[in-house]
């Protein structure tokens, strides 16, 4: 099949989703009102609740939710085939994905705004909050420790990559300093920067920095300290502000160099529905969370974009429309693992030094057909890939540190300290990193991103009920993504327990460097965050459960009859 | 499109502080007695735009999942 094929499915889904059914559950169903006034009017404080124009929103959306999880999931999913990842990404995205970040802001717009603690709280059940808060927490713990594996991967397997992502640091710290303290213009700053950032990539490529991944693993732990202990305006905002025109960059030359060189898939349709990590359902599923369904999504819809939208009417447009774009990108990242590669076996090749190699030598050689050197394809590519995972990685710790100091901060003093807030979080991805493999880091990002998604799924379903609204589109997306991720976290964390049994036997070895003991430590810690992910969400959807069983029996019982007034009563 | 955080970040921050400053010499407002009257009442006229969306952002309750975004 021919790569321009695929993608041209993808956006005719796109195209029908959006305009059919999106429409149909938004006027419907949902039955937004334009004139009523959304929480950013009502509670206007110049600051988190701000009335913003849509198409800036559509932005905002789309930037918070695209990180590497549309891009790593495709490439690693290809394993199964082509065909698999393809249809997953579509109808998951139709049917699931959009509708979980729709709903989601949704139900902060018809709700003041109240972020997902308080909703749990509310439609759930008290100990919800908690519950679900301490699931956040392990869950944002994954993807940190999945994005800098990955991402350290690609750096020692790519020496061009390191000195663009340190440029970029430089670029990033000069763009604050020129924007805040100089009161430079914003235009000529960022023309200036976005070329300074093109250089180090360019210098990347001729100069390249050879060092082992534990290196860069700490160095990426580096990168998010700083990005949490820091000013946010010296450091994380400059930094991701010049990194979205990269991105921006790096899209319209893979979706050009498609147009210009389609290729055809030369990896299999399918190939075999088990493969090392375990079988299609329901690893499958878990493996390409952000291109089809995400929970990060609803974080984002509920606690950011709820609270800015202009019109209830723009909820469609914002968080279903830029679903809809992360499919694209999803889909460009799964062409990218099957059409870039001579046949499969070059793929597998590649694969072994992670999905950020095929990524970065996959993108280079699309690059290619636009008349890009393949040096600065790679080094480009590589630095893309890096940003996307940074981006979110400097947030995840920044919010780390806070959740720290809040919920043990009471207990234990030292824990309000930024800096140990920071560094403990770290430390914990650094153990999960160091002693684990990125496959069942991965599976377990997956499955504790796509039950977070269930679980606002399953608010937005009681919300729905509560409301006496149609809210089948919402529930059995909810209970299909709970069972397949239950499974999928349930056979990770069985898989790490077996792996702990064949490291003491001697039939598995450890990773280079890295001692039986440590490895075997490294399986059991993350055998534990799985089990404990898998008995956090079993509580909140049996509470939820029974909140929307006992909802539907009151909108159900039949209404108690009114008395009659009879002539001659007073 | 592009900079809508950076802006908000930057909103953000001086809100913060803006907020903290009326907290410190305003907190009567909310039951805190903090200073004497005599210096609250000598900025009262400063802090009185404000005072409607401070005192929203002070008893909004709050949540975790604020600090991402």
């Amino acid at each position: 099949m021919n790569s321009v094929l695929a993608l041209g499915l993808a956006v005719v889904a796109a195209l029908v989703g959006y305009y059919i059914y999106a429409r149909y559950v938004d006027e419907k169903i949902v039955k937004v009102d334009p004139k009523k006034a959304t929480p950013a009017k009502m509670y206007m404080d110049g600051v988190d609740f701000m009335p913003t124009g849509r198409h800036v929103l559509f932005g905002y959306q789309f930037k918070s939710i695209a990180a590497l999880g549309p891009v790593t999931g495709p490439i690693a999913a290809m394993q199964w085939g082509w065909l698999p990842g393809l249809l997953w990404i579509v109808f998951g995205t139709l049917l699931i994905g959009w509708v979980q970040d729709y709903v989601s802001a949704i139900v902060g717009l018809r709700n003041d705004g109240q972020s997902f603690g308080a909703l749990a709280y509310r439609l759930i059940s008290p100990r919800g909050r908690l519950t679900l808060l301490s699931f956040i927490y392990f869950y944002l713990i994954l993807i940190v420790a999945a994005f800098s594996d990955m991402t350290a991967a690609m750096m020692a397997k790519l020496p061009s990559v390191p000195l663009a992502i340190i440029g970029l640091m430089a670029v990033g710290i000069l763009a604050g300093w020129m924007i805040y303290k100089k009161k430079v213009d914003i235009m000529v700053t960022t023309v200036i920067m976005v070329v300074l950032a093109l250089f180090s990539i360019w210098l990347g490529s001729v100069l390249a920095i050879p060092a082992s991944k534990l290196v860069w693993v700490l160095f990426t732990l580096l990168f998010s300290y700083l990005g949490a202990v820091l000013p946010i305006w010296s450091y994380t905002q400059p930094i991701n502000y010049i990194s979205f025109y990269l991105v921006a960059l790096g899209m319209l030359g893979a979706v050009l160099g498609i147009l210009v060189g389609h290729p055809s898939f030369t990896t299999p349709s399918f190939t075999t529905y088990t493969i090392g990590v375990g079988p299609m359902w329901p690893i499958l599923f878990v493996t390409i969370a952000c291109g089809a369904i995400s929970g990060w999504h609803s974080l984002v819809s509920s606690s950011g974009t709820a609270r800015q939208l202009e019109s209830e009417a723009d909820a469609k447009y914002v968080a279903g429309g830029s679903m809809y774009l992360e499919m694209i990108l999803a889909t460009i990242a799964l062409i990218i693992a099957g059409a870039a590669f001579a046949n499969f076996d070059a793929y597998k090749t590649a694969l072994k030094a992670g999905p950020a190699t095929v990524f970065s030598v996959g993108m280079a050689k699309f690059f290619g057909f636009i008349g890009i050197p393949e040096a600065f394809g790679t080094a480009f590519a590589g630095a893309m890939f890096c940003i996307l995972a940074i981006t979110v990685m400097q947030l995840v710790v920044r919010f780390a540190r806070i959740a720290t100091a809040e919920l043990v901060g009471d207990a234990v003093p030292a824990f309000r300290n930024q800096h140990v807030g920071a560094v403990v979080t770290l430390a914990i991805v650094f153990g999960l990193v160091y002693t684990n493999t990125w496959s069942y880091i991965w599976t377990l990002f997956g499955g504790s991103n796509q039950l977070m998604a269930s679980l606002a799924l399953l608010m937005a379903t009681i919300w729905l009920a509560s409301q006496k609204k149609s809210h089948a589109f919402t529930l059995w997306p909810a209970l299909f993504m709970f069972i397949t991720t239950i499974f999928a976290l349930g056979l990770t964390a069985r898989n790490l327990i077996l792996n702990v049994g064949k490291l003491q036997a001697g039939t598995l070895k450890p990773a280079t460097g890295q001692s039986i003991g440590l490895a075997m430590g490294g399986n059991i810690v993350a055998a534990a965050i799985g089990i404990f992910l898998m008995v956090a969400a079993l509580i909140l959807i049996y509470d939820g459960l029974k909140m929307y069983f006992k909802i539907r029996g009151e909108t159900r019982a039949p209404k108690a009859p009114v008395a009659q007034a009879t002539p001659g009563d007073d | 499109m592009a900079a809508h955080d950076m802006t908000r970040y930057a909103l953000k921050t001086r809100s913060s502080m803006e907020h903290l400053f009326i907290l410190i010499t305003m907190g009567d407002l909310l039951g805190v007695p903090i200073l004497p009257p005599y210096y609250s009442l000598r900025l009262l006229p400063y802090v009185v735009p404000q005072i409607a969306t401070w005192k929203r952002r002070m008893l909004r309750e709050k949540d975790l999942t604020d600090a991402l975004f």
